[in-house]
């Protein structure tokens, strides 16, 4: 749920800051400066802001891809060939309908391949937040095997966790291959 | 020989195309850097009739793709204006179309959307329009293909598209920026022959940018070649008295040779000359053309 928000909001986000020349050169920096704290980072804010709750991964996930999708929702928009616009304005397309059809399927598969790459980090995020804080989930489990001096949980935990990053990771690629399977 | 008949242009002709439906005059265009000025075109002047074929024949990277965005408003000039149906061109218009040379077709769409992308894109429903695409692509000969997407298809089968795209939303005027260059021989050939039916066809109005000398006689009523650096017209050829049909005819032969010593001549007194001077060019060849 935290990568379909950050998914959206970051494509949105990187929509608005693109349409001015102003924004571009006063948020991005912005974001630069937030993108590069690991999302490990965010999870003592995130347990004091939203508790012990599934809001808080939900939190840590959004906050581990957001900003990078965002700069690269900008940076996928200025690779975007001048010719592919100014065919669809030459067409008779106003600016809203340039971007709803031109530059938001354009830049679609780049951005969806990044949140896909950033998913590891948001997923190693997760499960510290379960390790430390959160009460259930994998984290817990291996937790829950350490102060039990349980080995085979551990190991049980982390092949868990193993599989179940590799499952995600296919799922996305299989949406990937089936959605957003153009280059531009 | 005598050209097809000709149907009646889809578009009802504007009260304002008396005159010429695009002209420029004295026309000049320059890039500026920090440290120099570069012009590429100087004074330019052109004057496309309604339905006519102009070709504009010249070297890579003389300036005739700058001329044709130019044309279509796609960039704005440094001197003079681009008068279309006698009004100055502000900027991009659909009633000028513009195929360019490299691919730009949607790849998420497939050749039918693709081709009525021009309706969607002005927010017209798909039933509105579907019944014009089904006959531009029953026109172009792409009615197998539709469903295709752009990286299922050739080289010429995607340039077809384009071309199949920009005359779906019947522009009055349609730029063609070396629509063939990439393709093989035969391909081109068989392509200039499409573009000349369909010309024939919607009677559009066409200008034609090319460095292929037999493509620019073949396909054009009005041939005028670019010298080189900076861009200005040296050589204008009317062909629509009598157009060729034969690329054999020792005439069109004759016209091609003169036409290359034409532009050799050019880029030779060019590369000799300071930059920035030129004299007027005397042909080394006689134009058989010209009475």
């Amino acid at each position: 749920m935290g990568m379909a928000i950050a998914f959206i909001g970051s494509i949105a986000c990187g929509l608005l800051i693109s349409l001015s020349k102003w924004s571009e050169l006063f948020i991005l920096p912005i974001l630069g400066l937030l993108a590069p704290i690991a999302p490990i980072a965010w999870v003592p804010l995130a347990l004091v802001v939203f508790g012990v709750s599934n809001l808080t991964a939900v939190f840590i996930v959004f906050m581990g891809v957001f900003f990078t999708l965002t700069i690269a929702t900008v940076a996928e928009i200025k690779r975007l060939p001048d010719n592919l616009l100014m065919t669809a304005q030459n067409l008779g397309g106003g600016s809203f309908n340039c971007w709803r059809w031109v530059i938001i399927p354009a830049v679609l598969p780049g951005v969806f391949t990044l949140l896909r790459l950033n998913f590891i980090a948001a997923w190693m995020a997760v499960l510290a937040a379960e390790m430390t804080g959160l009460r259930d989930g994998l984290g817990t489990v291996v937790m829950t095997g350490r102060n039990l001096f349980n080995s085979n949980l551990i190991l049980l935990g982390i092949c868990i966790i193993g599989i179940t990053g590799f499952a995600v990771d296919r799922v996305l690629l299989f949406i990937q291959r089936k959605f957003f399977w153009w280059q531009v | 020989m005598a050209q097809a008949p000709r149907s009646p242009s889809p578009l009802s002709p504007s009260p304002l195309s008396a005159g010429p439906i695009l002209s420029c005059q004295q026309l000049t265009k320059a890039f500026a850097s920090r440290r120099q000025t570069t012009t590429v075109l100087e004074n330019i002047h052109l004057d496309v009739a309604v339905g006519d074929f102009v070709t504009i024949l010249g070297q890579s990277g003389g300036g005739k793709s700058t001329l044709l965005q130019l044309l279509g408003g796609f960039i704005a000039p440094t001197q003079g204006q681009v008068l279309f149906h006698g009004v100055p061109l502000k900027g991009i218009t659909p009633k000028i179309g513009m195929v360019f040379q490299e691919n730009t077709l949607y790849p998420w769409l497939t050749v039918e959307q693709n081709i009525g992308f021009g309706f969607k894109v002005r927010g017209k429903k798909r039933r509105q329009y579907q019944p014009q695409v089904s006959d531009v692509l029953e026109q172009v000969g792409l009615s197998q293909a539709r469903t295709l997407f752009p990286h299922q298809l050739s080289g010429g089968m995607k340039q077809r598209v384009s071309i199949a795209r920009s005359i779906a939303v019947q522009p009055d005027v349609l730029l063609l920026d070396e629509p063939f260059s990439a393709l093989d021989i035969q391909l081109r050939r068989r392509l200039q022959g499409f573009l000349s039916t369909i010309w024939q066809d919607t009677a559009t109005t066409m200008v034609l940018v090319t460095h292929n000398v037999e493509e620019a006689i073949l396909l054009g009523q009005k041939l005028l070649v670019i010298g080189d650096k900076p861009g200005r017209i040296i050589e204008t050829v009317d062909l629509a008295a009598a157009p060729f049909r034969d690329r054999y005819d020792p005439q069109f032969l004759a016209l091609q040779r003169h036409l290359e010593t034409v532009i050799e001549t050019d880029a030779q007194t060019q590369a000799a000359n300071l930059p920035g001077t030129y004299e007027p060019l005397a042909p080394s060849t006689p134009n058989p053309i010209r009475p």
